[in-house]
């Protein structure tokens, strides 16, 4: 069972995970590429190899576990945090913790072992953002949870472990210390301007365009004024959208146009990197009677490239060195042929 | 000139370092193995491979930038902030922006051409670490900078260059980090609510618990922080309460040593050699804004955090701030303590 643990000085949430509970041994300091040899769980007719299903297309109307799906969603066999029946707080002397419930799922996003999310069809990509969807909500019910995390590893050095393309998704009883950030600097901007920050920026980016990639009529993305890393990505809805999971159907398909269209580009103008994406979203139940977040937040997508190793200074500030300015990342972005 | 930039988001600012600014080939992955730069210009003989020396300890009759010295502080080569200008603080529609003024110093720990910071002896160790205090406190009479980091990173993965000679590094900053501001407010806050130091509690209760406690001699301890983000992450604190690394005097120098040298030289066996980082967390510079900073002697506490870079940070923890750690603290300590 793990825990989420709460860091006193910065009231920072971790997860302490006993799951793998490894020893010095069970840490790889360097390995060159993902191992693929061996029966791939994800791959049709190794359906046995996963937890049960907890979601399918199943165009054919196949059983549940077996082949004929289009998109599958099953437990995450490692989990990092666990559904257990209750949420309970506690103190020992200074430090304050919870037990870490929450689910933890993938989403097979092909049947195709050999395709990455950028090869997909459009078709596709919609299919699986509707599974985003569709399993966003189902989470979100459980009044427990405050955060469902849609997030994708692409890559060893991205954290991905396995090779066939899926993304994950989890649910959390807290809403992670960075979305906290990123919702008081909103409200503070919003208090002060009555304006939601993000919607300000799609504007100005649309405006200046030296760090606009593409757009289409839903969504923009560009380079960041302040990314911390080189050929950091901003997908966001140009019109004020607080959850994710109020994406249109129209909004669907051009999610997955500008989608498709920004991992193309970043693997030619990159040369294939690892990568990893995160969709920030408001937290569940923002527009209950304590607060109003749904006024001034507004769901995005971060997409990061892995490029650079993050040293010592980074980690220990916060503060970190991006030897890319988004201007010069954005124009080879918007100049890869694709 | 490189710039200083704020997300208007998270508030955080970034360097943008546009004179390194490289190309996406430049990003091709690099394999483990490394050529090293020769000849070191780190090593004794080779003073005139760097810029000209800021500060050294030095043996009677040596000459600087010369042979002859103990711990050498020169200006890094390729510097991530220019020393030389003003902030000249300015909005870019509903961004901000100032420049990139800072001052970027390498210390080199050795004379002798070692790559681990462990082999060294302790009495050269606190060398360094009153070296460190030294330039802290020298470069607090220009009053562009708000703070003084100073860290260390052992081996490529963790972000040092192709050079095998033991040395840390500072930077002064025209801002306060992020992080850094984020564990001044924490800890003003637990001051104002309890009326107590959160990092004396903390230390009282591992020196209690034991579960969590690696080392403890010489008025430090080391331990394994109770919600650790990183396997082995370990911290070393002064039991005195200090709220400025600069208040070490050379008998707090050879204890530091003692445990920053038992310390890196157990995870050096435990661990294979891995690459870490560590970075002093200090108090920032209070000249600006005095009274904003009225409880800071009292609420908080000088350390170190040491951070072996065994995992790798994925999508979620750089997108969250919320990170995963597969080694609970206490076995982390147990392994570290027994090693």
């Amino acid at each position: 069972m793990g825990e989420l643990r709460l860091d006193p000085m910065t009231a920072r949430w971790v997860i302490i995970s006993n799951e793998k509970d490894f020893g010095p041994e069970g840490y790889d300091i360097e390995s060159p590429s993902i191992d693929g040899s061996g029966a791939c769980p994800f791959c049709p007719g190794n359906e046995r190899l996963t937890p049960p299903e907890v979601d399918a297309d199943r165009p054919s109307a196949s059983g549940a576990d077996t082949p004929g799906w289009v998109t599958r969603t099953v437990p995450n066999k490692f989990p990092a945090l666990k559904n257990e029946p209750d949420l309970e707080r506690s103190g020992i002397g200074v430090f304050d913790m919870m037990n870490g419930i929450g689910e933890h799922e993938v989403i097979i996003e092909d049947t195709d072992h050999n395709k990455q999310l950028a090869d997909l069809s459009i078709e596709q990509i919609k299919r699986i953002i509707y599974v985003y969807k569709r399993r966003s909500i189902e989470l979100g019910r459980d009044e427990r949870f405050k955060y469902v995390l849609i997030f994708k590893n692409y890559g060893l050095a991205a954290g991905a472990s396995l090779e066939h393309s899926h993304t994950q998704l989890i649910s959390l009883p807290i809403v992670p210390k960075r979305v906290m950030e990123e919702l008081e600097c909103a409200q503070r901007y919003y208090d002060y301007k009555e304006r939601c920050v993000f919607c300000d920026i799609a504007r100005q980016e649309l405006d200046y365009r030296h760090r606009e990639i593409c757009e289409n009529d839903d969504f923009v993305a560009f380079c960041p004024f302040a990314s911390r890393s080189p050929f950091e990505i901003s997908i966001i809805p140009r019109r004020h959208q607080a959850y994710f999971t109020n994406i249109s159907d129209g909004q669907i398909e051009n999610f997955a146009r500008i989608l498709k269209e920004i991992l193309m580009r970043v693997r030619q103008a990159l040369h294939n990197p690892p990568y990893n994406f995160i969709i920030h979203t408001t937290p569940l139940n923002g527009n209950n009677s304590s607060n109003d977040f749904h006024v001034y937040y507004h769901w995005h997508v971060e997409v990061m490239p892995k490029l650079s190793k993050i040293a010592g200074f980074e980690w220990g500030s916060g503060f970190y060195i991006n030897s890319t300015s988004p201007e010069t990342a954005s124009r080879y972005l918007r100049e890869a042929v694709i | 000139m490189p710039q200083l930039r704020k997300d208007p988001v998270i508030g955080r600012w970034v360097i943008i370092a546009t004179e390194r600014a490289k190309r996406p080939n430049d990003f091709k992955q690099i394999s483990a193995d490394i050529t090293e730069v020769m000849p070191c210009p780190f090593c004794e003989g080779n003073e005139s491979l760097t810029p000209p020396e800021i500060r050294a300890v030095r043996s009677p009759g040596s000459r600087p930038n010369g042979p002859g010295w103990d711990v050498r502080v020169v200006p890094n080569l390729h510097p991530v902030l220019r020393i030389e200008g003003d902030l000249d603080k300015q909005p870019h529609g509903i961004y901000d922006m100032m420049n990139g003024v800072g001052a970027n110093e390498v210390i080199i720990e050795t004379h002798e051409h070692t790559e681990h910071m462990s082999s060294l002896k302790y009495e050269q160790i606190a060398k360094v670490l009153m070296a460190y205090k030294e330039r802290i406190v020298d470069l607090e009479g220009d009053t562009r900078f708000k703070y003084v980091l100073v860290f260390k990173n052992h081996k490529p993965a963790s972000g040092a260059t192709k050079i095998r000679h033991c040395r840390s590094q500072l930077i002064a900053l025209p801002v306060c980090p992020k992080s850094v501001k984020g564990e001044l407010i924490g800890a003003k806050r637990y001051f104002e609510y309890k009326d107590r130091c959160v990092f004396c509690d903390i230390i009282s209760q591992e020196l209690n618990d034991k579960k969590r406690l690696i080392l403890d001699i010489d008025g430090f301890v080391a331990i394994s922080p109770f919600a650790a983000r990183f396997p082995f992450e370990t911290w070393i604190l002064p039991k005195k309460h200090s709220a400025d690394y600069t208040s070490i005097i050379d008998v707090d120098a050879n204890g530091l040593a003692k445990v920053l040298k038992e310390i890196l030289f157990r995870m050096h066996r435990l661990l294979s050699d891995p690459p870490f980082n560590y970075i002093i967390h200090t108090a920032p510079y209070r000249r600006a804004k005095k009274g904003y900073w009225g409880t800071i002697e009292n609420d908080y506490h000088w350390h170190i955090e040491i951070i072996p870079r065994l995992t790798r940070v994925a999508g979620f923890e750089w997108g969250t701030g919320f990170y995963i750690n597969p080694m609970p603290p206490e076995d982390a300590a147990r392994f570290l303590r027994e090693a």
